[in-house]
């Protein structure tokens, strides 16, 4: 198949799910997927960076693997814990036991050799809590592993990552190196709190995913909303439009706009007109700041989305 | 990694994407993944590969659409007459207007654009889409035919330039465009004199020789059918001639905007104003800021001269007289730096309407560095801008200046008497009256009279005039009657003119 036509046919299966994209977001799953390489995706909060990857790992019917990174977060939430839990719990066990395991050594040196040789029952993935990233690694059909709002973690842990990446395996001092049963599809998110690091970059593919232009808007509400009336569909985007021209602290995103859509459903509303926009605004402004200055443009906002309807 | 993509590459870096080797190797397995046929998915893909900011995508994408400007080469209208081709064609364009496809992509009617049907210039459907372009002359398109084969091999990759063209291949013809340029070098131009020399050495590269001679056996037949024959491929040939220049024009272009920022304010500082539109304004601005910033640093530099000058050996023996010749007060010869005083009359009238925008920039910029200049801005009637020009930031100044002064009729005369009325009280021996206009004063008359005057009280005079010389005193210009009271006219067509006439200014005025 000619690389248009696969890139179209990742579009269609997403629309089948519910995900609506452009060509360049499917351009990258295509090429992920080609060229076995993770997928940084940056993008105001709310364009559905997240429901990208679900989205795909419902595609290609892979299982989703998802890491949610947070301030302080470390290999063991990552990769791998002990179960010392389970640890601790078979010591005692072996204690008991001591006096029959130790029969028949001679001295302390051989009573240690004998010991040893549980070291390994030990630390063996029998006594491994896997994480996400050891999850991914270990899937046996292959998954689709999120790593989600990479930039709240620490640069310590980008760079954990960045060998993980590098070829999808990674050592375990107890165990030595575990590796990829199956490249999965990754996918990094970053809200851009701040700048990721060159390296990772540079062993990314690099997707940018803006807020929707109107066509892509309504045709996302079309999907996610379908109870809404077309006519009421198109003002309400055209509105949503006009407000990202705004200068404000937080620009409404795609999300916003679906639980605007929803609203204004349950509210029966047939057509956009100002007061319903200030009795519902809160919907799709956070800020009591950004309610407040887009106040005076509400007519006019109003009013220029009504004639996208005509 | 093919040479195109290299050459991309570093037309990449140059546009400041930085590229390490090991993206561009992923570069090179996207291409061979995607191939060149569909620009788009080309562009999507090598997009996520190379460019990872924002702001390097956007120059990503500039860079990409000069560089690969597949639509230069248009599949010829004949193709869709052909048979099985043109549904070919269609389907794509079909594809790419499908659906869901976002308006902002803005590139459907591009991607149709670049059809790429490997084997279909060597398609063999016999005369027929070649009578239907030689106008339906019956019998000329399968003779020659055969004589155009023998120019070369008709292997793929050495394909036949002729061919290519009747085949209307644009993406083949783009990859030997590309390959061409990379063979002459065109990276390497810099300046728009060397244009024509650039698109003469791709046209040989790129086999304009098997075109003329095809052309030669064409028309020595001499049947009717023979010159048509010469006609067509004469006129496919300037068709090509056309394309390779906008090509080069748009290398140009790229390499002399992204290749660093020196280059490219070195060669904006050689073309002439006229040719500085819009767009480069803000470049323009950050030049002049620049060499204000280097007036600034001359100044300084000369000023540092002064404090570590000589001994002033008159001086000191005299002063210490009183002490018996005992050297206690010691003198140095000082250099005394006097920043120039300067009243620059603008000119802003319709006549010179491409130039003035600049010139007031400049004169903004200089305004900044030297404290003491009085601008005043004139079409018909004159006025002071030099409280504007203080209290402004560039932008509205210039807007301002051009709102209010611009646009008119020129009228020299009127404007120095406004001129004489305001100023020349000031106008003293310190002072360099400088005059940016081309002189033509709508056979109104000029009152060399009151410049004249001017000459009399100030230091100097000095004429900066934005047309060549050669058009001086043509049609309405009466430079004639104001060079007399001109310590200095020249021509000020560019940024270098510019700056050597300040540089000068600042180094002499005492
Ligand atoms: N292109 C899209 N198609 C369908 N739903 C979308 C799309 N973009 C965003 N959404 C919806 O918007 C919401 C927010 O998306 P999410 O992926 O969480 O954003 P992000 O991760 O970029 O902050 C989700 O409920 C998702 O369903
Ligand atoms: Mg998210």
């Amino acid at each position: 198949m000619k690389p248009e036509d696969e890139i179209q046919a990742v579009r269609e299966g997403f629309a089948k799910g519910g995900y609506i994209c452009d060509k360049q977001i499917a351009t990258s799953i295509f090429l992920s997927r080609k060229l076995g390489k993770p997928i940084l995706v940056e993008g105001p909060p709310g364009v559905g960076k997240t429901e990208l990857a679900k989205a795909t790992a419902e595609y290609l019917g892979q299982e989703l693997i998802r890491l949610q990174c947070y301030e302080g977060v470390d290999e063991a939430k990552a990769l791998y814990e002990w179960k010392y839990g389970k640890q601790l719990l078979y010591t005692q066990v072996l204690k008991e036991k001591l006096g029959d395991l130790m029969e028949g050594t001679v001295g302390l040196k051989q009573s240690m050799d004998r010991l040893h040789e549980f070291d390994d029952t030990f630390f063996s993935t029998e006594f491994l809590e896997p994480r996400p990233l050891l999850k991914a690694l270990w899937s046996e059909k292959g998954a689709v592993l999120l790593i989600d709002e990479i930039d709240k973690s620490d640069d310590e842990f980008e760079a954990f990552l960045l060998e993980l990446l590098s070829d999808y395996q990674i050592s375990v001092p107890e165990l030595g190196t575990i590796k990829a049963k199956s490249t999965p599809i990754v996918f990094l998110t970053s809200n851009n709190s701040r700048e990721i690091g060159d390296a990772l970059k540079r062993r990314c593919l690099h997707l940018y995913i803006p807020f929707p232009d109107s066509k892509l808007e309504n045709d996302i509400i079309k999907a996610r909303v379908p109870d809404v009336e077309e006519g009421l569909r198109k003002q309400l985007v055209a509105f949503v439009q006009g407000l990202r021209t705004l200068e404000l602290k937080k620009h409404p995103s795609v999300s916003e706009t679906i639980d605007w859509a929803r609203t204004l459903v349950l509210l029966h509303a047939e057509t956009l007109d100002a007061e319903l926009v200030r009795d519902t605004l809160n919907v799709l402004l956070k800020f009591q700041d950004d309610i407040e200055n887009v106040d005076g443009e509400i007519n006019a906002l109003t009013t220029q989305a009504q004639k996208a309807s005509a | 990694m093919s040479e195109v993509l290299t050459e991309f590459i570093r037309a990449l870096r140059a546009a400041d994407v930085r590229v390490s080797i090991s993206e561009s190797i992923d570069a090179g397995r996207t291409v061979e993944l995607v191939g060149f046929d569909n620009r788009q998915v080309l562009k999507h893909s090598l997009g996520q590969v190379l460019a990872k900011t924002e702001e390097e995508k956007l120059s990503f994408d500039e860079t990409f659409d000069k560089f690969f400007a597949f639509d230069q080469f248009k599949p010829p209208p004949k193709r869709e007459d052909g048979p099985g081709q043109a549904k070919d064609g269609e389907g794509e364009g079909e594809k790419s207007e499908s659906g869901q496809d976002a308006p902002s992509d803005g590139e459907g009617g591009e991607e149709g654009g670049a059809p790429s049907m490997p084997g279909q210039s060597s398609g063999g459907d016999g005369g027929a889409p070649q009578g239907a372009q030689s106008g339906g002359k019956p019998g000329g398109g399968p003779v020659n035919e055969g004589d155009v084969r023998q120019a070369g091999p008709n292997a793929p990759g050495g394909q036949n330039l002729l061919e290519m063209l009747e085949a209307g291949d644009a993406a083949a013809l783009q990859m030997a465009l590309a390959e061409a340029a990379r063979r002459t070098q065109l990276n390497r131009i810099r300046l728009f004199t060397q244009r024509g020399m650039y698109v003469r050495r791709i046209l040989e590269e790129m086999g304009l020789e098997t075109l003329d001679q095809a052309i030669e056996t064409a028309e020595r037949e001499g049947t009717e059918a023979g010159d048509a024959r010469g006609q067509e491929i004469r006129e496919m040939r300037d068709g090509l001639r056309a394309q390779v220049r906008d090509y080069v024009e748009q290398q140009l272009e790229l390499y002399t905007a992204n290749a660093g920022k020196r280059l490219r304010e070195e060669v904006l500082s050689q073309v002439r104003l006229s040719n500085v539109d819009h767009r480069d304004a803000k470049v323009i601005r950050q030049l002049v800021k620049k060499m204000a910033k280097k007036l600034i640093a001359l100044n300084s530099r000369r000023k540092k001269r002064t404090l570590r000058g000589q001994l002033d050996v008159r001086k000191t023996i005299r002063k210490n007289i009183e002490y018996d010749g005992l050297l206690f007060d010691i003198v140095w010869k000082s250099e005394k730096v006097d920043r120039p005083k300067v009243m620059a009359i603008c000119d802003v009238s319709g006549s010179v309407a491409q130039y003035t925008r600049f010139l007031l920039m400049f004169l903004y910029s200089l305004s900044e560095v030297l404290p003491q200049v009085r601008a005043f801005a004139f079409s018909g009637r004159l006025g002071e801008v030099t409280d504007l020009f203080e209290k402004e930031g560039i932008e509205k100044a210039i807007a301002e200046t051009m709102h209010v002064h611009g646009g008119g009729a020129t009228d020299y005369g009127m404007a120095l008497e406004d001129f004489a009325d305001l100023a020349l009280d000031d106008v003293d021996h310190h002072t360099t009256v400088i005059m940016l206009g081309d002189g033509r004063s709508n056979n109104a008359n000029p009152r060399a009279d009151i410049l004249d005057k001017i000459h009399d009280r100030a230091r100097r005079v000095i004429w900066l005039n934005p047309e060549p010389k050669s058009l001086w005193n043509t049609g309405d210009s009466v430079m004639r009657s104001f060079t007399p009271h001109c310590d200095r006219a020249q021509t000020c067509a560019s940024l270098k003119d510019l700056e050597r006439v300040v540089s000068e200014l600042l180094r002499t005025a005492v």
